[in-house]
């Protein structure tokens, strides 16, 4: 019956209020298990993954510690650890532009590459080549 | 005839379940397991019909709040699931189980625990859907999931998966189910009942069933598709990585128009056998209307793309697919026309089940109008994904389907409970469901040529739908309390109606001549026909043959064009196995949306279930002359 009920918030698809406003204060912040034991978040944080131009330094092809898939955290791999580095690390840059919700899902997803075979990761990459990433993005249409 | 009363003893002690759980568990008679069938179908009715009035109450007003956007996704998304595959189809084989060993005066379909095996996963499909449902993993992409939305990539988590297993679990209970009818038609006929003799109802279920063993094929190869494209990375249907997702569409739609035959073709045999008893002649055009029956059959295979049109086709491509698709109204129409010839020919009585079949007609041919507007590709263009396609579907599932089914259920429900339903509270449910549905759907066509479209959970004020819409709203609300007006007709004849006898409508086929309700055998002795209308020929003088052994399950088999009597045939006795392999099967399917090992461990109890069910049982080897323990 746990099991069960764990079922239903993973599955769970909220929008609307009550989006994180902050960055996570600590890795036992309450709101982290929101994002990172839900399906659907950790999903929009791959798309983001992509359209933020991430793959091309990230691919499964990297080493060391662009490497993600790979279980290793260099600056610490936990929720906020992993939130710090893509916030404030890589200069700051994607502070200052992606919104603090999206780096919660792109957060949430990055900790659970780990968790996928190489052929899954591949195969949710396929499904979004059709998507403006990165270089592809050629402004709104 | 009468048969003698030491008979019709040894044939109770012979084709009797055993009391209690037990018997229920292990039950293998066609007629308590088409009577669950029938309650749960009605029942996830019931349930559907209310998240259709609920979505009605939400599109009541301008940018109602009742629903939530993803609460709307995932009521249409069960309404339409439930109501095609675990209503639909299962309410119109369960009639054939119920009817075809009692039209044909046999004992009980040609694999009794198959049947029972049909149920029990069909049970597990219903279970699979609704459970998910009651803790909120509902699937919400519609009742067809189109990829890449229903892909890895798009629906995370186990929504799309529940959908695509519930699909896997009822279609291999309705081929087990179709492949059971088809058998016992072509082979457990009465003598004399030749292919030629044979009520246009067993045709209709005959057709209906190779449809099933024809189309269902590809709808589990391509829900299992979707299911390894999400579960083991597949690339079935991903452009991408050199896959395709259009090839899900045509596949889904290759099963989904014929789908809608496999229900409306079962519908067309009771109105025959309605039409037929409340004209009180026989029906006009027998040949033309098996022939219109042949020819739906076969078109329905090859217009399956006019649910495609917006998808991009080449000029013939479109051409073609609507030719093929207003070429279906010419049998729909030949057909209608031998029932009205029928009742024009005849002296007709107003009776309910006949005041449904009127309701049909009138009903179904707006929504075959509307259908062949639909049909050309050009018109359809504007038209798809709009209210207009809601109305149309509905006119011809509800018209076309449902309203014969509450007049099959009327006619056949003495024989089936021994008891009449009221006719005037018949009426009552007739006159609001009839006036409900036109009140509720008729606007829709108008709201779809405006512009509203298909499954939006709201709409802004100003846009000149909010009229129309509370009108069609308070038309589901009509036809919903006539539902329950119905249903509460039912039950209350369950206990307290007149007794019905054995032939109360005078009817014009062999389930008549059993009691009602009808005992475990059916009937005591296998009857001879020599027309179409055994019950009516021979001034109501039924010959039967002999020759079945009381003391022990069997049936007749007979050759298939001529009904030949070939050789008895032993008929298998309850058994618990039906379902253990159900339960082996389902704990295999679901299993399999959360890891791919399911179905290499799985299945070695639904072997080891299986070799239960075929252990040979061979009662000669212990007694009689060639007995080893004897």
């Amino acid at each position: 019956m746990a099991i069960l009920l764990g079922g239903c918030s993973q599955e769970a698809r909220d929008l609307g209020p009550g989006l994180p406003q902050t960055a996570p204060h600590g890795n036992a912040d309450p709101r982290i298990d929101a994002y990172q034991g839900n399906f659907y978040q950790i999903a929009q944080g791959g798309r983001y993954f992509a359209w933020y131009g991430c793959s091309p330094c990230h691919s499964e092809q990297a080493k060391g510690g662009a490497r993600l898939s790979d279980g290793q955290w260099v600056q610490g791999g936990g929720f906020a650890d992993v939130y710090r580095s893509i916030a404030t690390g890589h200069g700051g840059a994607y502070g200052r532009r992606v919104p603090v919700e999206q780096l919660w899902q792109i957060t949430a997803y990055v900790r659970d590459l780990p968790l996928h075979y190489p052929e899954k990761r591949r195969r949710l990459l396929l499904d979004q080549k059709g998507e403006p990433q990165e270089s592809a993005w050629s402004g709104p249409q | 005839m009468t048969a003698d009363a030491t008979l019709i003893e040894r044939l109770d002690e012979r084709w009797r379940d055993p009391p209690g759980l037990r018997g229920f568990l292990t039950t293998v008679d066609h007629k308590r397991i088409a009577a669950r069938y029938i309650v749960t179908a009605l029942f996830l009715m019931f349930l559907a019909g209310m998240l259709a009035l609920d979505m009605r109450w939400q599109l009541s007003v301008a940018e109602n709040t009742r629903m939530s956007p993803q609460l709307y996704n995932e009521s249409f998304s069960l309404h339409g699931s439930t109501m095609l595959f675990l209503v639909s189809v299962p309410l119109m084989e369960a009639m054939a189980f119920w009817l075809v060993p009692l039209m044909l005066g046999t004992r009980n379909m040609a694999f009794p625990r198959l049947g029972a095996f049909s149920f029990w996963l069909y049970f597990g499909g219903v279970l699979t859907l609704w459970i998910a449902h009651a803790i909120d993993i509902t699937p919400d992409l519609g009742w067809f999931e189109y990829p890449p939305l229903s892909g890895p990539s798009y629906s995370p988590g186990h929504r799309a998966d529940i959908w695509a297993q519930m699909i896997t679990f009822t279609e291999v209970a309705a081929l087990a189910a179709s492949v059971n009818v088809a058998a016992t038609i072509l082979k457990m006929r009465p003598p004399g009942m030749t292919l030629t003799r044979m009520p246009v109802f067993l045709w209709a279920m005959l057709i209906a069933s190779i449809m099933t063993i024809l189309s269902m094929p590809a709808v589990m190869l391509v829900t299992s598709m979707l299911i390894a494209d999400r579960l083991v990375s597949t690339h079935f249907f991903s452009p991408a990585g050199g896959g395709d997702t259009l090839l899900f569409q045509h596949l889904f739609w290759f099963f989904g128009h014929p789908e809608v035959y496999i229900i409306f073709v079962p519908a067309t045999g009771f109105i025959s056998s309605i039409v037929e008893t409340f004209s009180r002649r026989t029906l006009f055009g027998h040949a033309a209307l098996v022939l219109s029956m042949i020819s739906i059959g076969a078109l329905a295979f090859g217009l399956w793309v006019h649910h495609m049109f917006a998808v991009g086709l080449p000029r013939l491509g479109n051409d073609f697919y609507t030719a093929a698709s207003m070429a279906i109204a010419l049998p729909a129409g030949l057909q209608i026309f031998c029932w009205i010839a029928t009742i024009w020919l005849g002296r007709i009585r107003l009776a309910t089940p006949m005041l449904w079949i009127l309701g049909f007609v009138a009903t179904f041919v707006i929504g075959g109008l509307s259908g062949v507007m639909t049909a050309s590709a050009a018109l359809d263009l504007q038209l798809t994904d709009t209210y207009f396609v809601v109305a149309h579907l509905h006119y011809v599932l509800i018209g076309g389907a449902i309203f014969p089914l509450l007049g099959a259920f009327a006619y056949w429900y003495p024989k089936a409970t021994g008891r009449l339903m009221s006719e005037r509270w018949g009426k009552v449910a007739f006159v609001l469901i009839v006036g409900g549905f036109n009140l509720g759907f008729m606007p829709m066509h108008f709201l779809g040529l405006m512009g509203m479209p298909r499954r939006v959970y709201t709409y802004p004020p100003g846009m000149g739908w909010e009229t129309l819409n509370q009108v069609a709203t308070a038309g589901s609300a009509i036809a919903v309390a006539g539902g329950l007006v119905f249903v509460g007709n039912a039950l209350w004849a369950y206990w307290r109606g007149q007794p019905a006898g054995d032939d109360p409508w005078g009817g014009s086929t062999l389930e008549w001549a059993s009691p009602s309700p009808p005992p475990p055998y059916n009937m005591a002795h296998v009857p001879v026909v020599h027309g179409l209308t055994p019950m009516w020929d021979d001034a109501g003088r039924l010959d039967v043959m002999d020759g079945l052994r009381p003391d022990r399950r069997e049936v007749l088999v007979t050759s298939v064009t001529d009904a030949i009597p070939l050789y008895r045939q032993k008929s298998a006795a309850p058994s618990i196995w039906p379902l253990l392999a159900a339960l082996a099967v389902s704990a295999m399917f679901i299993g399999s949306i959360f890891t791919p090992w399911a179905i290499v461990v799985g299945a070695a109890p639904v072997a080891a279930t299986l070799t239960g069910w075929f252990w040979p049982s061979r009662p000669r080897s212990r007694s009689g002359p060639l007995g080893v323990n004897a």
